[in-house]
């Protein structure tokens, strides 16, 4: 087990792309941190470079208190567990689990000892002598894993390991995961971009944009005080949204409509007092939404219903704001979400509202969040 | 019920037709083992019979009885082994480094190593011919080899270079991980996991080196000479015969369908390698 320093790591690729910059940050042993990010923000290249798959163009990297920006793979006593797996397919479990404990020349005891004891965590004692082509997903996916912790590295490093698995398995597979890393107490890095995976595996999240690290902290704080618009769309699920706005005293004017905002929001966020009208992006949590006609409150809007969802504990609710829409520069939300750019909210399931209805929709105005329209970071 | 026998019937159509397919291939081969099991007599009768009239094994103790061709036999063996061996030596780990580390050239690199198979090849035999003569080693199984390799490696990186495409980068750095070096790796994971394009491409560089004739033909003269010409030899100045020629042929052609057969497992599974996703 080790703590892992990154100090100011930069990735550049042939003498134009920066793939990472600046990358800065201590891992505390025992610690499990998530990489999370849109594609191509540089997560996995992070990773990579840690297990030394990559190499390092600037910066110091220090795993324990080694340096290891010149170290092989092989000799930075970290294992790794990818997205498709790569177990070895010619050989059986059993010898998959065993490899990294042969190629350290353990004696045999001692690796059928530690390749029984892993098989048993990970219930894979059954499948020992079937080769991998025989097991279903989930089965491989402990395989993998099975590979990592016989070797009790000083870290463990996981590329998004579950994205090949089934929604019901990577539930399933999550918890295990969770519960596994604590029992062991190895430093783990897990890259994802699952939300749901990044907030509730990990003790902190760092969150990458385009090689940079936005933010890095406990998943409460970075969905509760996210530093700038973009961790704060990204960081949720429904994403926040985000709308251009101006304010004017305690008046948040919203398109054509306002509302009025409780002392408490400016006794949290003082910056956002003004003697003038500023302009501001706000955004709304999709929690924050509900319909007015069931839960009121004093900051409501209306809102055209584009698209009702019923999830059976909740309804996620489309709806048509007439403020502008401001983007959050995450480039997934862009592919998925195209040229509809309407406001998502999660209403309670005994909502009535149609599509086409011109809803009343009570907003949690306490919770709302302020970002500056032109550098995007939060406003405290 | 009437749909079911249609698709039946459409079935057993196409099967017919796919059998009457693989048995024309068949042909030519069971022609030469007829001819080679007819009387001297017979070989050269018009009109010329498919079957034997009388089955006879005469050829084939003339063959056996043949004083050049147990050495010549042996010849093309070493030299089919040796090219074979030399060639997977060569191509099999640059084919490895040309598509798993890929770099702008790589391209370039695979086109420029396949000239060797755009020229025809008797346009290189004489310059193999000078080279081979300067070194000395015209007229042996080593010159031969090499001239055999030249050509081989070619098809061999090309065919290697296929199977590799579809292998995963993350095999090699899961063993690296694992606490193997890259050469580990590639003698420890990699290369096992190919053994089936291994064995195709062994297969194709033993047989190309098995059937050559052009150069060992250039190349050799007395003791270096491989079966192929000395089974060309029963057709010569002083005669035409056929019936030993044939049987000498069916001889020669038993090694590559035993080793066919041995590695039928391995060559089906490389010839259908990454076809389906694991």
């Amino acid at each position: 087990m080790a703590e892992i320093c990154l100090s100011n790591i930069n990735k550049v690729y042939g003498d134009s792309f920066h793939a990472i910059r600046n990358l800065t940050f201590d891992i505390k042993d025992g610690e499990f941190l998530i990489f999370v990010g849109p594609s191509g923000c540089g997560k996995s290249t992070a990773l990579r470079m840690i297990a030394g798959l990559e190499s390092i163009s600037s910066g110091e990297l220090l795993i324990g208190d080694r340096l290891v920006n010149h170290v092989d793979p092989k000799d930075r006593d970290i294992a790794m567990v990818f997205q498709s797996y790569a177990l070895y397919p010619h050989k059986t479990v059993r010898e998959n689990i065993a490899f990294p404990l042969r190629m350290a020349k353990l004696p045999k005891p001692e690796i059928d000892r530690r390749v029984e004891e892993a098989a048993r965590i990970l219930e894979l004692t059954p499948h020992l002598d079937r080769k991998p082509g025989r097991l279903s997903g989930g089965q491989r996916q402990r395989v993998a894993m099975g590979r990592a912790i016989v070797r009790k590295p000083a870290a463990f490093l996981m590329d998004e390991p579950l994205s090949n698995l089934d929604a019901k398995l990577r539930v399933q597979t999550r918890a295990e995961i969770s519960r596994l890393q604590k029992e062991l107490g190895v430093t783990t890095i897990y890259v994802t971009h699952d939300q749901v995976e990044a907030m509730t595996m990990g003790d902190r999240v760092a969150v990458l944009k385009g090689g940079v690290l936005q933010q890095i902290d406990t998943p409460k704080n970075l969905y509760d005080r996210p530093i700038n618009a973009f961790v704060a769309a990204f960081i949720g699920s429904p994403s926040m949204n985000l709308y251009e706005a101006s304010l004017f005293g305690e008046e948040l004017r919203l398109g054509s409509q306002i509302i009025r905002l409780p002392a408490e929001v400016f006794a949290a966020r003082p910056a956002l007092r003004s003697s003038g009208e500023r302009t501001v992006v706000v955004g709304i949590r999709p929690e924050d939404m509900d319909d007015a006609s069931i839960a009121p409150s004093s900051a409501e809007i209306q809102a055209a219903v584009t698209l009702v969802e019923g999830l059976g504990a909740e309804t996620v609710v489309h709806l048509a704001i007439d403020a502008p829409w401001v983007d959050a520069g995450d480039p997934d939300a862009i592919a998925e979400i195209g040229h509809q750019r309407s406001a998502v909210g999660r209403f309670s399931p005994k909502t009535a509202v149609r599509i086409g209805d011109h809803a009343r929709v009570a907003l949690n105005a306490a919770n709302l969040h302020f970002f500056d329209p032109e550098t995007r970071t939060s406003i405290w | 019920m009437i749909e079911r026998k249609k698709r039946d019937v459409g079935g057993t159509v196409i099967n017919i037709f796919a059998l009457l397919l693989v048995l024309s291939y068949a042909v030519p081969y069971v022609y030469l083992l007829m001819t080679a099991l007819k009387p001297a007599a017979d070989v050269q009768q018009i009109p010329p019979s498919f079957f034997p009239n009388r089955i006879t094994l005469e050829n084939f103790s003339t063959v056996l009885a043949t004083p050049s061709l147990p050495a010549a036999f042996a010849n093309s063996l070493m030299v089919a082994v040796l090219t074979t061996v030399l060639s997977l030596v060569l191509a099999v780990p640059a084919a490895y480094v040309a598509t798993q580390y890929r770099r702008s050239f790589t391209t370039l690199f695979l086109l420029f190593a396949l000239v060797t198979r755009m020229v025809p090849a008797v346009s290189l035999g004489v310059p193999l011919f000078t080279v081979l003569k300067s070194l000395g080693l015209l007229d042996t199984t080593l010159g031969l080899v090499l001239a055999h390799t030249s050509t081989a490696v070619p098809l061999a990186l090309l065919l290697m270079s296929a199977f590799f495409e579809g292998l995963p980068k993350e095999l090699e750095e899961a063993a690296r991980m694992d606490g193997c070096t890259r050469f580990q790796a590639f003698v420890k994971i990699i290369l096992p996991v190919m053994r089936s394009g291994i064995a195709v491409t062994a297969l194709f560089s033993f047989i190309a080196s098995w059937n050559e004739f052009l150069y060992a033909l250039l190349l050799t003269s007395e003791k270096g000479k491989t079966a192929p010409i000395v089974i060309a030899e029963y057709n010569s100045v002083y005669g035409l015969a056929w019936g030993p020629m044939t049987a000498a042929a069916v001889l020669y052609s038993l090694p590559v369908i035993l080793i066919t057969l041995i590695l039928q497992k391995q060559i089906i599974g490389g010839l259908t390698f990454g076809a389906v996703k694991g």
